[in-house]
């Protein structure tokens, strides 16, 4: 069992380590940047922006260090920059052994296809998980040496939370990833639509008349800012993600199952 | 091995079809190789060779007629899966990843299919296991290759080209395994487009072209008389007069020389050419393309016939027809 997840996954231990160090980098840089801005009205700053903007900003509390970091860290980094990611290395999965004729031999072995993609899939939770991990303690580190606090449950929601969210994203990708057969081309595609999901929830929110839009994009469902400020939080949009990920995965298998490769 | 051949044939083709659309892959193929044995299956490239052997794998779909493989049906997935546990598959492309190690790749193989044998391959193939892929050369690449089709001792094992790329040493020593492998009781099914690669080692032959397999009986004709290519540089009346032998077929003149397929005894030809002023002299395998020429008037690659598909329907009833009547 978990034969293909643990030699994949050992694959991507190198991007994951990179991955936490640079993003936790950035958060030292992030927490930093705050105690120079300590004084100085930020809110002011971003009430001369449109409310779109303002709600794609996550501007909500900036002079605290929650507000600050769920703007700065958590909404850019965890819903656009980790979200695309996932997306990306989801969409080169398959498409990608398709097109260096790698498939061909893993296929010959004695595993089914559902379970062949069900396990590579598993490795992407490494990356996933760890980031959430090693930049969550970061975080709380960093904010501790700098003589604030954060409330540590919400830091921890923000986290756990982040992971169907993610899960999506990386099933966006896996969808594009068993339906071409070039990895630029699932690859494009799944941050593309990753993208454009995100950039349709803050340009609608404001827009009642079509404010039905926002409810198609994964990002309306993980609000980093609130849960770090507040706490606040529904299970039912976490659940929502949750099925919304199995639905894209289920869709994945049987689109692969029934492909000729 | 002892159990008997004709219930579980390693593979069993009935008409199975593979259609593209606007390419025939594969037309009605029907063939059965027995245990034990080294089948080879030739033609030229596209004739749809690698489409069969990815339809046997379950790889591909088929759009008519079926498989057995080691027993299991080609359709029932559950069944080839298992079946999958007892065949070792060579691609014609590997594939591996690039920044992995071989070792990693023989590892994850071993753990996916078994290693029982792969300390013994490692000593008659010595790919330089702990170099990552991207530094191998191609041979130590069909090496690994090798390695990890034979490692969880297959008792079929199926294999794309597996000489493309090895040097003639190299593919000699291939050889001479797959025949070790063969008396070691292995059934060896290969895919090939090498009329004298097939003729060494193969104990049967399936010849496939324009997605349509050749008369068995034809074979053995063909491949004794597949002829060697001939390219003499000489003087235009000596090669007008060396392309009059007994034998020689599909004659082109070229500025200083002239070009044929031969057929005929080789002390004839070297007698005819030293009668003459021979500048260089080539003689190499034809290209199965130009067997074909030789004895269909077509090349292989053409796209298959129209009109088969009624006649691939129609076993299917047959056998549907026999169980109603059990019944």
């Amino acid at each position: 069992m978990f034969e293909t997840t643990r030699y994949e996954a050992g694959r991507r231990v190198r991007g994951t380590v990179l991955l936490s160090i640079g993003i936790s980098l950035y958060a030292a840089f992030i927490v930093w940047y705050f105690t120079v801005l300590e004084g100085v009205s930020i809110e002011k700053l971003f009430e001369e922006l449109p409310p779109a903007m303002q709600d794609a900003f996550g501007a909500e509390s900036l002079s605290t260090i929650e507000g600050f970091l769920g703007a700065e860290v958590y909404s850019f980094i965890w819903v656009l920059g980790l979200g695309l990611y996932l997306a990306y290395v989801a969409g080169g999965m398959i498409a990608g052994d398709v097109e260096n004729d790698r498939l061909d031999l893993l296929l010959s072995f004695p595993i089914s296809r559902g379970r062949l993609l069900a396990e590579k899939f598993a490795s992407l939770l490494l990356p996933i998980v760890v980031v959430n991990v090693v930049v969550g303690c970061a975080v709380y580190l960093l904010v501790d040496a700098i003589g604030e606090s954060i409330e540590l449950t919400h830091l921890a929601l923000t986290h756990a939370l982040s992971i169907p969210y993610l899960l999506v994203c990386a099933a966006i990708g896996t969808v594009f990833s068993v339906l071409v057969s070039r990895a630029a081309i699932a690859e494009r595609g799944a941050i593309g639509l990753v993208f454009v999901l995100f950039l349709v929830e803050s340009a609608v929110g404001s827009a009642e008349e079509y404010d039905w839009i926002q409810y198609i994009s994964p990002t309306h469902y993980y609000d980093p800012t609130t849960l770090l400020v507040d706490g606040s939080y529904e299970l039912i949009d976490s659940a929502i993600l949750l099925l919304a990920f199995l639905a894209l995965l289920l869709l994945s298998g049987i689109v692969f199952d029934r492909r000729d490769i | 091995m002892g159990t008997d051949p004709a219930e579980t044939l390693p593979i069993e083709v009935t008409d199975l079809s593979k259609d593209y659309g606007e390419v025939l892959a594969n037309d009605s193929l029907s063939f059965t190789v027995r245990t034990g044995e080294v089948f080879g299956f030739l033609g030229p490239n596209g004739a749809g060779k690698s489409t069969l052997i990815r339809m046997l794998l379950g790889l591909l779909k088929p759009t008519g007629g079926t498989a057995t493989v080691l027993g299991a049906d080609i359709h029932d997935e559950e069944a080839l899966i298992e079946a999958k546990q007892r065949i070792g598959y060579l691609p014609a492309q590997l594939g591996f990843e690039e920044a992995v190690t071989g070792e990693e790749i023989l590892d994850y193989h071993a753990s996916m299919k078994g290693e029982q044998r792969v300390d013994e391959l490692l000593d008659i193939f010595s790919p330089p296991l702990e170099r990552p892929i991207r530094e191998y050369s191609t041979g130590n690449e069909r090496m690994l290759g090798l390695i990890q089709a034979f490692m969880h001792d297959p008792d079929l094992v199926i294999m794309d080209e597996p000489t493309s790329g090895l040097d003639p040493l190299m593919q000699e020593e291939f050889n001479e395994f797959v025949r070790r492998e063969r008396d070691a009781g292995t059934t060896i099914f290969f895919s090939s487009h090498v009329l004298s690669e097939v003729r060494r080692v193969c104990d049967r032959v399936g010849i496939i072209r324009a997605g349509e397999l050749v008369e068995l009986e034809d074979i053995e004709t063909l491949l004794d008389q597949g002829g060697k290519r001939v390219r003499v540089h000489t003087t235009d009346d000596a090669s007008g007069e060396i392309a009059a032998l007994d034998g020689v077929v599909d004659v082109t003149q070229f500025p200083d020389g002239v070009q044929f397929i031969y057929t005929g005894e080789y002390n004839a030809l070297v007698e005819e050419l030293a009668r003459h002023d021979v500048r260089d002299v080539e003689i190499s395998e034809p290209p199965l393309e130009d067997v074909f020429v030789h004895y269909y008037g077509t090349s292989g690659t053409e796209e298959g016939a129209d009109g088969e598909s009624a006649g691939e329907e129609s076993p299917d009833r047959k056998s549907a027809g026999e169980e109603s009547i059990d019944v």
